[in-house]
């Protein structure tokens, strides 16, 4: 109180030194002045520049997209503000290459991945949340140690494992070659996104009180039953944010999908190859692209704007009171 | 409907002996409390019973059916929890049904059995509710009518009213008594509360240290405890425990002595130390001596601190001559008396009064081992004593 009212003197005298010469250093005086008395006013101020610079580095780009995608085919010369409004490459992505089968594919991998990771992750954030066994914390640490290595680094020894069916630890040797399937980027994408999600489920499924576990048991259920039946439902917003982290990880991961499988929607592609189709030795669509693009961000976009509040509340919250 | 026997069932956690060799036949239809200390394995006596917990050795009996291995789903049996436990994301429907559900019942018979179960526990027109928008009774009625729904063979209860409010526990417990009344199951019930052990059990099971002390009705856990632990547990305010000698037929205490039949009492010579136990209403003023059976011979006390309780008042007595302080409250430190009397008794503190023991409700336990040697110190005592069964339970 005291260290304010010294400020708001100095400020007064400043104000009032530079009161007669110039009128736009006493206006930035009244400014600060005005600032120093009522910090929340400075802050609400600083609140609307930082959000502004946030939204407009955001969605700037998406703008961008936007305007490329109405630019005629071959024009280079973009002006800020598109001349007309011509949505036509939004159909003809998918008339000029089956660029739904691209989208289908990525969201294959991502829905099947997230199944995966959820179904298994469940039973093992189970185990580290609710049992206690010999062991369980090393084993906790060497699950977060393993999603510290790059994923890049394992690339090179799937790719042999997918391709010439070498035995694997000297010991079995793929059924078939799974290049080129969709085996070859779920199960790698699957491990890598797993310790993330088994973290956050081992979480919430921690802080479910042991009696409605074994209120369910005595009703009926089996563990298992009463993981799928009480603890799962209750743990819906640790689910949801597992889920979805997974989900976008997946939908939006380049390496493997790209590397692991052929170029043509036919061989599993993913969204990216369904963007490059439209450059070709010869040509390259960038009104198409930024069009496919803005397509491809559709599913993400609207799984966020539906989950967000349980995402938000899965990441800050996760206490649940009986 | 079913008997429940457990045989040497022991239930250890690493070096930890949570239940010890514990050993219990419960009849068809039978009320059992198991009460005792915190930590004295009741619950976990109770969850070897119901399979969520599987004990070290032993073996345990549902009906004629051995479950120790058994999963808890196949035992029969239905549990109310503590914590109420209703599933917070069902509503009150279909928590109830939830064990009807999972053992694929037609919707008919579901539908009968829940609106059943739901007028018994008077929860008619709730059953869309959901449990965080009921109150506390409510919810544990809940918790009830969904262990009711599925008929089973026993009901466990680990301390159902411990969260609830004073008022509502004293009307859950006769509520749960008209229940035990009509469907006449057989109910094993974990409390520490002994008020609750002692108005609704047709037996009381005494824990201590994870071993059984005593299984007996409550009124004879109370008039006739089999040992030290259960004479202190058993009854409110506690027993009064003095250290005596054995002189001739005298048991000389610090600060009075009592006379004694030799003849009633088994087990003890002259010279040996033993404890005697006095409940607070079996010591009475000189005035009132003849309202006790077999008086003692008076003596002169201290009195310290009086508890006026409206019904009665407690009155902490330090024996006039004797060296210890009369250390209120705590049972193991008290070395004085404390005595009941009625409340328009013209009693104060600081004054020294007149005071007899019935000798008739004299227990005395051994010192090494803390078992009962007799109870009544006059011959002809403990039969009086059985006969009769006056005490008051709480």
């Amino acid at each position: 109180m005291s260290i304010d009212a010294r400020n708001h003197d100095d400020a007064e005298q400043m104000g009032g030194g530079s009161d007669g010469d110039d009128d736009s250093r006493s206006r930035i005086g009244r400014w600060a002045k005005d600032w120093m008395e009522h910090p929340e006013k400075a802050y609400a101020v600083m609140g609307v520049f930082m959000g502004g610079v946030l939204l407009t580095t955001s969605l700037f780009p998406l703008y961008w997209l936007f305007v490329v995608a109405m630019a005629p085919p071959g024009q280079t010369n973009i002006s800020l503000i598109p001349a007309e409004i011509d949505l036509t490459a939004f159909v003809d992505i998918f008339v000029q290459v089956p660029f739904a089968r691209f989208m289908f594919n990525s969201l294959f991998y991502a829905f099947s991945v997230t199944a995966i990771v959820l179904l298994i992750g469940s039973l093992a954030g189970y185990a580290f949340g609710r049992l206690d066994f010999r062991g369980k914390t090393p084993l906790l640490f060497s699950l977060l140690v393993l999603s510290f290595f790059p994923p890049a680094t394992l690339f090179l020894p799937l790719f042999r494992a997918f391709n010439q069916q070498i035995p694997l630890l000297g010991i079995f040797t793929l059924p078939a070659e799974i290049y080129g399937t969709p085996g070859a980027v779920v199960a790698p994408l699957s491990a890598f996104t797993m310790p993330l999600a088994i973290f956050i489920l081992t979480t919430f499924y921690g802080q479910i009180p042991d009696g409605l576990e074994d209120a369910a048991r005595v009703e009926g259920t089996t563990r298992i039953g009463a993981l799928f039946r009480v603890i799962m439902p209750l743990s819906a917003p640790g689910i949801a944010t597992a889920g979805i982290l997974t989900f976008i990880t997946v939908y939006t991961e380049f390496f493997f999908s790209f590397l692991m499988t052929g170029d043509s929607a036919a061989e599993w592609a993913p969204v990216v190859n369904g963007v490059l189709a439209f450059q070709t030795q010869y040509t390259t669509r960038y009104d198409l692209q930024a069009a496919a693009s803005l397509v491809a961000i559709v599913p993400v976009a609207i799984l966020v704007v539906f989950a967000q509040e349980k995402i938000i509340s899965g990441l800050t919250q996760g206490a649940l009171k009986e | 409907m079913a008997r429940v026997k457990l045989t040497d069932v022991t239930k250890e956690y690493g070096d930890v002996v949570a239940v010890n060799d514990m050993n219990l036949d419960l009849k068809d239809g039978e009320f059992i409390c198991l009460v005792g200390p915190s930590g004295c394995g009741k619950s976990t006596t109770l969850e070897t019973v119901a399979g969520l917990t599987k004990p070290t050795s032993g073996e345990i009996l549902i009906g004629d059916r051995e479950v120790t291995n058994l999963p808890p789903k196949d035992r029969g049996i239905a549990m109310v929890f503590q914590n109420i436990a209703l599933f917070p994301h069902m509503d009150v429907y279909d928590n109830i049904s939830f064990g009807l559900r999972l053992r694929n019942f037609e919707q008919d018979e579901m539908d009968r059995r829940v609106d059943n179960a739901a007028g018994i526990v008077q929860l008619e027109g709730m059953l869309d509710r959901m449990p965080d928008e009921m109150s506390g009774g409510q919810r544990q009625r809940v918790a009830i009518a969904r262990a009711i729904v599925r008929e089973p063979e026993v009901f466990l209860m680990d301390e159902p009213l411990a969260n609830l409010d004073a008022k509502l526990r004293v009307n859950m417990r006769t509520e749960l008594q008209r229940l035990h009344k009509q469907l006449d199951t057989t109910i094993i019930y974990v409390t520490h509360n002994q008020a609750e052990a002692m108005t609704m059990s047709d037996r009381i099971a005494v824990l201590n240290s994870g071993e059984l002390q005593q299984i007996d009705p409550p009124l004879v856990c109370y008039n006739e405890p089999a040992n030290r632990f259960v004479a202190g547990f058993i009854g409110s305010p506690s027993m009064n425990f003095a250290m005596t000698t054995i002189e001739g037929d005298t048991l000389q205490a610090d600060g009075y002595a009592i006379s004694f039949d030799t003849a009633a009492v088994d087990g003890v010579s002259d010279g040996d130390q033993v404890e005697i136990g006095i409940r607070p209403e079996d010591i009475y003023l000189t005035e009132n001596s003849a309202e006790a059976r077999n008086p003692s011979t008076a003596f002169e006390v201290q009195t310290d601190v009086l508890e006026p309780m409206g019904d009665e008042i407690f009155v902490y007595l330090k024996p006039i001559g004797a060296a210890g302080e009369s250390g209120m409250g705590d049972i193991e430190e008290r070395q004085g008396l404390l005595m009941s009397v009625d409340p328009d008794t013209d009693i104060h503190e600081d004054e020294s009064v007149e005071i007899v023991i019935d000798r008739d409700r004299i227990h005395l336990f051994d010192v090494a081992s803390g078992d009962a040697l007799s109870h009544g110190v006059v011959t002809g005592a403990t039969e009086a004593e059985a006969g009769e069964g006056g005490a008051q339970a709480d």
